[in-house]
Order: structure tokens, then C-alpha cells, then sequence
């Protein structure tokens, strides 16, 4: 496997949103670690992520979403802080709020290798973050339609959880 | 090879006691500073494999320290993880913006930090 590679500035890459908009102030909330989130209402989620990795689902007829935000590609007992567990979880959580599981689309965000010399090694945590969250959506046939995933910096995703738009940028080294 | 060597730092002795128990498991030489200020000493004195540093502390916060460790030539490339509260998401953001390399929340998973201590020194 491969964690894809940032290609061109960063910034250009990520700015534009992927999906359309909020038009109303959608509520707002932060995604801590070990986490997930699921709703059908206007909720804009953010989390920061480094090595973890966040897997945004979301069934755009039924407008129901969610998030995870795992740290570990796998443990026990199953929780959303473990990404072996964390999909299944999620998938869970949306279906249960409406979604229809052959509707589901998945974006893969975070997974990010801080070490340049360790980077091109496909087994750094967040490489293996990555690669059980596309084993995981793989298994469960839901299409990954956008990912930004590995390179070298820490990640501020937002995911508006009725529609799927993400918007994720880099988080540079200020001062 | 020699043991790998974590500096860890935080300004409350229940926190330190907590977190150096965890990483004493897996054999690592340890050093500690009770403060941003005393984390740079240590840091460019010991010359540690990675740094794990609280946010909020006395003197010097982690933020500077690390805005600082990352400004110095002979620390900069010496991994920073910091600890942070969780559902603290600002505090987060602006710990990447001073240069760390990733994060743990409190309370202190082990099982997490150990992996993030170990990935982030290459020794998998």
C-alpha cells in the first residue's frame, strides 16, 4: 500500500471545499480523539488530526453523517479510538440515524508521518492508520470518494456531516 | 544498541510520576524538566530521541518551548509530542502551529502513548 503523496502547494490542494457548502450557520462541534460523531441535523464537525486518522461517512439522499477519529489501527475492546473497530462503529452509528448502507460514500483524511526519514516507510502508525481505515471501508463496499492522507504535517479538517463537504488544510508552523 | 532517550516534561509531579511509569515499562532512559524554561536546558543538554511535553506549564508554556526547541539548530529535529486536554481543539491546532509533531489528550492512554513514543522514534 501506499499513502498518497502531497502533490503541489498544499494550500491550493486543499482550500477549495470538495462538496457543496453550508448555506445556513451550521452548529459546530469539536471532534476529540478516540471519538465519533454521528447526525442527521446542520453540525459542522472539526478535529485536528497528526498520526491519526479520520474517516468522514455520510449518505447524501438521506442527508446523515458522521465521523471517527481514531489514534490506533487496531486493539481491543472494540472503541472508536481503535481503527479495526472504529468504522464498523461508525457505519453503525449512521445507519441508525437513516442512512442506507448502499448509499454510503467515505472520505479518509489525517495519517500524517512527521519524520522525513521515516516517511517513505509505509509502516509508520499513520500509514497503517490509513491503510485499516480503506481495509475497513473496502470490506464494507463503501466507496472512498476523497482522501487526503500522509505527508508531514498536522491536519484541521471540518466535515459537514448532511452533505459531506470536507475542507481540510495543513496546519503550518507559525512564529 | 544504547536505550532511547525521552525527555518528559510536565509541571505536575502526579502527571510526570504517571507518564514516566508507563514509558519505564519499555526500558527507555528517561529525563525530566518541571517547566517550559527547564525543558530547553535539558533538552539541549541531554540531547533526548523525543520530547513529551505537557501544554500548560509555569514559566514557559509548551508551546514556546517547543516554538523554541524547533528554532534551535542542535534540538530541531528532535520529535515534540505534546500532552494536551482533551476537548481542547484550539489548543491542538496552535500545538502543530509551534512545530510539534503530533499529540496525546489526558487522561494518558498507554497503550497510545507507547505507540505514538515508539513511531515517532522509528523503532518499530
Amino acid at each position: 500500500m501506499s499513502v498518497s503523496a502531497p502533490v503541489g502547494p498544499a494550500a491550493h490542494r486543499l482550500s477549495a471545499p470538495d462538496g457543496p457548502g453550508p448555506t445556513s450557520a451550521p452548529a459546530r462541534v469539536y471532534l476529540a480523539p478516540g471519538r465519533l460523531y454521528a447526525s442527521g441535523e446542520d453540525v459542522q464537525v472539526t478535529t485536528i488530526l497528526g498520526s491519526c486518522v479520520a474517516v468522514c461517512l455520510w449518505d447524501a439522499r438521506a442527508e446523515v453523517g458522521g465521523i471517527n477519529h481514531f489514534l490506533l489501527p487496531s486493539g481491543s475492546p472494540a472503541s472508536p479510538r481503535f481503527g479495526d473497530s472504529a468504522v464498523a462503529l461508525l457505519i453503525g452509528q449512521v445507519l441508525e440515524r437513516g442512512a442506507r448502507r448502499g448509499r454510503l460514500a467515505a472520505k479518509v483524511f489525517g495519517g500524517a508521518c512527521v519524520l522525513e526519514a521515516f516517511r517513505a516507510d509505509t509502516w509508520s502508525l499513520g500509514a497503517r492508520n490509513v491503510e485499516i481505515a480503506r481495509e475497513q471501508l473496502a470490506a464494507a463496499a463503501i466507496p472512498v470518494v476523497g482522501e487526503d492522507v500522509g505527508g508531514d504535517r498536522g491536519r484541521r479538517l471540518v466535515f459537514h456531516v448532511r452533505t459531506g463537504a470536507a475542507w481540510v488544510r495543513p496546519i503550518e508552523m507559525k512564529g | 544498541m544504547s536505550k532511547k532517550k525521552i525527555l518528559v516534561v510536565d509541571d505536575s509531579r502526579t502527571a510526570l510520576f504517571m507518564v514516566t511509569t508507563i514509558l519505564r515499562k519499555e526500558r527507555y532512559e528517561l529525563v525530566t524538566a518541571s517547566d517550559g524554561e527547564q525543558a530547553l536546558e535539558v533538552a539541549a543538554a541531554e540531547l533526548p530521541d523525543l520530547i513529551l511535553m505537557d501544554v500548560i506549564m509555569p514559566r514557559k508554556t509548551g508551546f514556546e518551548a517547543c516554538r523554541e526547541l524547533k528554532r534551535r539548530e542542535d534540538t530541531k529535529s528532535i520529535p515534540v509530542i505534546l500532552v494536551t486536554t482533551r476537548g481542547e481543539g484550539e489548543n491542538v491546532e496552535a500545538g502543530f502551529q509551534s512545530g510539534c509533531n503530533d499529540y496525546v489528550t489526558k487522561p494518558i492512554n498507554a497503550q497510545e502513548l507507547l505507540t505514538k513514543v515508539r513511531d515517532h522514534m522509528g523503532a518499530r
